[in-house]
């Protein structure tokens, strides 16, 4: 026999025996402590006294106490709620008439779920959020399926984050007319299955974008330079162009100005010489002109340059106390910015073609000049030989015997 | 001599006159020439435009898909990522192919909706000559870069549209499907532009 207790094959059964039996053990102990019952808000709900009929009367107790909501007591000693609302959640235990416990249970009340509110937000072409917000105050816990799918395409996961109601679909095929987000909550109460549908092609809208700048033009008292990096969100491929609207006005005055670029820089050519000047960028999808355009981009306050050098303590930008977004780029100028650094520095293509444009005019200017020149010259000296001439025909003349 | 004196003067007005289109034309920025997929995906942003004026103008927009077409080009398998490893002549051949199809398609249309004296007609018109155009255009650059012609798809087509309001879904069905092809398209034109420079 010791033998046989030592061997390995008693060894794998005991230890398969209590691996097997140890859970249900468990289960069972869980069971009698914590039985859960969930009941409907606003109906009435049956709580039993154990399984087996009980034909002798029974006490119920809730939290302890004999205080018991709007209720009654059924022949075979189950405990009918009536019309329960919140207040009767609770432990509630049965006794018989010698006070010895026959049965508890735990009720919880809620409602089943109903339909569901879906959204969701399109920031690329690789990834779609959807959210959802309950149509229905539930009160219970729930468990969430979500799946998702285009025109005629198999169901797929979305990622569920159920703590923040939402989930995420990734690199979905985005060229298809319409597609379908199916989500199911269920609880102890039922269940509810919800379908949204969404065209994703509308719904896209990028990321207003990062890192704006904008920056006086030194020499131009009307011009300020804006610069932005594209949404961190957006594929950096050149199949994904984005436009850009950039929207100006002097501080006060209520009426925008815009204009649209393709790229950062850009530059604003007609700010008003001397005012503080409010700046915001936005983005939407170059191609797809069906999309949304960004959120606009924080307001960013700059004057364009001025032959001004004293720094004035009290002309300090202020943020508007309404907005907290205020940002400001304005590093106050060195006395060194002196008025007469007028030399306009050709900073782009067009002023360097205005130059080109200036020399080969001047060219054309003293050909001109030169040519009339060697006119002048010419008749001049046709003339000098004419008079000549005509002298000497004279001459011939007057000698000539008559 | 005078003669002579206004015959150069004249000479010299000549003179300058000449150079006056060469001013002219001496633009500071030298233009550049549009390349062959610069053709291509302008193109196809005209086409994309004229659909989405044709869908504003005369289609009506409703959720039911209705799925009168089942030999359109599949779209269900093109994600953004893919535009990240597009192949130049497999890529060219299948979009070729792609647009034989909705030439089918449009002409079948076009047919129906003359058929119901439908108003859209002079634009679908309009549409099936643009699309020929970028088919042509993009035969010529396939010739280029030796992109084999695939064997086009037999399209089914909806048997018979009794009435308008058929005609009126269908249309939505098929305009909707091209406006995302020549979406997708105008893409892969622009992400190949730099495979065909390696190329050629």
């Amino acid at each position: 026999m010791p033998g046989l207790l030592s061997s390995p094959v008693y060894l794998t059964v005991v230890w398969f025996l209590s691996w097997s039996l140890l859970p249900s053990c468990a289960q069972i102990w869980t069971d009698e402590v914590s039985d859960v019952q969930y009941g409907r808000l606003e109906s009435n709900v049956t709580l039993a006294c154990g399984k087996s009929q009980i034909r002798t009367p029974v006490v119920w107790h809730l939290n302890h106490s004999s205080a018991l909501p709007w209720h009654k007591v059924t022949s075979d000693g189950a405990l009918v709620l009536l019309h329960v609302d919140h207040s009767a959640q609770g432990n509630y235990s049965c006794y018989d008439n010698d006070g010895l416990l026959l049965h508890s249970v735990k009720l919880r009340l809620g409602r089943p779920p109903g339909l569901l509110s879906i959204s969701c937000q399109v920031p690329n072409y690789t990834h779609v959020r959807c959210s959802w917000v309950e149509s229905v105050k539930t009160f219970l816990p729930a468990k969430y399926n979500a799946s998702f799918r285009g025109n005629g395409q198999m169901w797929a996961p979305c990622v569920l984050d159920i703590v923040r109601k939402r989930c995420d679909i990734d690199h979905p095929a985005f060229w298809q007319a319409m597609h379908t987000l199916r989500i199911t909550e269920t609880n102890a109460l039922g269940s509810e299955t919800t379908y949204g549908q969404f065209r994703l092609h509308e719904l896209l809208k990028p990321n207003p974008p990062e890192s704006v700048l904008v920056k006086e033009i030194e020499g131009y008292p009307k011009r300020l330079n804006v610069f932005w990096n594209i949404p961190s969100s957006w594929p950096q491929h050149d199949a994904f162009p984005l436009l850009f609207q950039i929207r100006y006005r002097p501080q006060g005055s209520i009426y925008w100005s815009e204009i649209y670029s393709e790229e950062s820089p850009a530059i604003i050519f007609d700010a008003l010489a001397g005012h503080v000047h409010q700046v915001q960028v936005r983005a939407r999808d170059e191609v797809n002109s069906e999309s949304q355009w960004s959120e606009w981009t924080p307001l960013l306050l700059v004057r364009p340059w001025q032959v001004y050098t004293t720094p004035d303590p009290a002309e300090a930008f202020l943020p508007e106390e309404r907005d907290p977004d205020y940002y400001f780029p304005i590093t106050p100028k060195p006395e060194t910015s002196t008025p007469k650094s007028h030399n306009p520095v050709p900073d782009d293509k067009g002023n360097l073609g205005l130059v080109i444009l200036l020399v080969l005019f001047s060219v054309v200017i003293l050909t001109t000049i030169l040519s009339l020149i060697f006119v002048v010259w010419v008749k001049q000296r046709r003339h000098d030989h004419m008079t000549k001439q005509e002298l000497t025909s004279m001459v011939k003349m007057k000698t000539m015997p008559i | 001599p005078p003669v002579l004196l206004d015959s150069s003067s004249s000479l010299l007005f000549s003179l300058l006159l000449a150079q006056l289109p060469v001013l002219t034309s001496a633009s500071p920025v030298p233009q550049r020439r549009p390349s062959d997929l610069d053709k291509l995906s302008n193109q196809t942003k005209n086409l994309m435009k004229l659909t989405q004026e044709l869908l504003r103008e005369h289609a009506f927009d409703s959720d039911v898909e209705p799925h009168r077409f089942r030999s359109l080009p599949e779209m269900s398998n093109r994600s953004a990522n893919d535009l990240n490893n597009l192949e130049l002549k497999p890529t060219l051949s299948q979009l070729h192919a792609d647009l034989k199809l909705y030439e089918h398609h449009f002409e079948w249309l076009n047919k129906v909706s003359k058929k119901h004296h439908h108003p859209a007609v002079p634009k679908l018109v309009e549409v099936i000559r643009e699309m020929k155009s970028l088919i042509n255009l993009l035969h010529r650059q396939m010739l280029k870069v030796e992109a084999p012609r695939l064997t086009p798809a037999t399209p089914s087509l909806p048997p018979h549209l009794p009435y308008q309001f058929d005609v009126l879904q269908s249309s939505h069905e098929l305009l909707q499907h091209f406006k995302l092809f020549c979406d997708w398209a105008y893409r892969a034109f622009i992400s190949l532009k730099p495979k065909v420079t390696a190329v050629q």
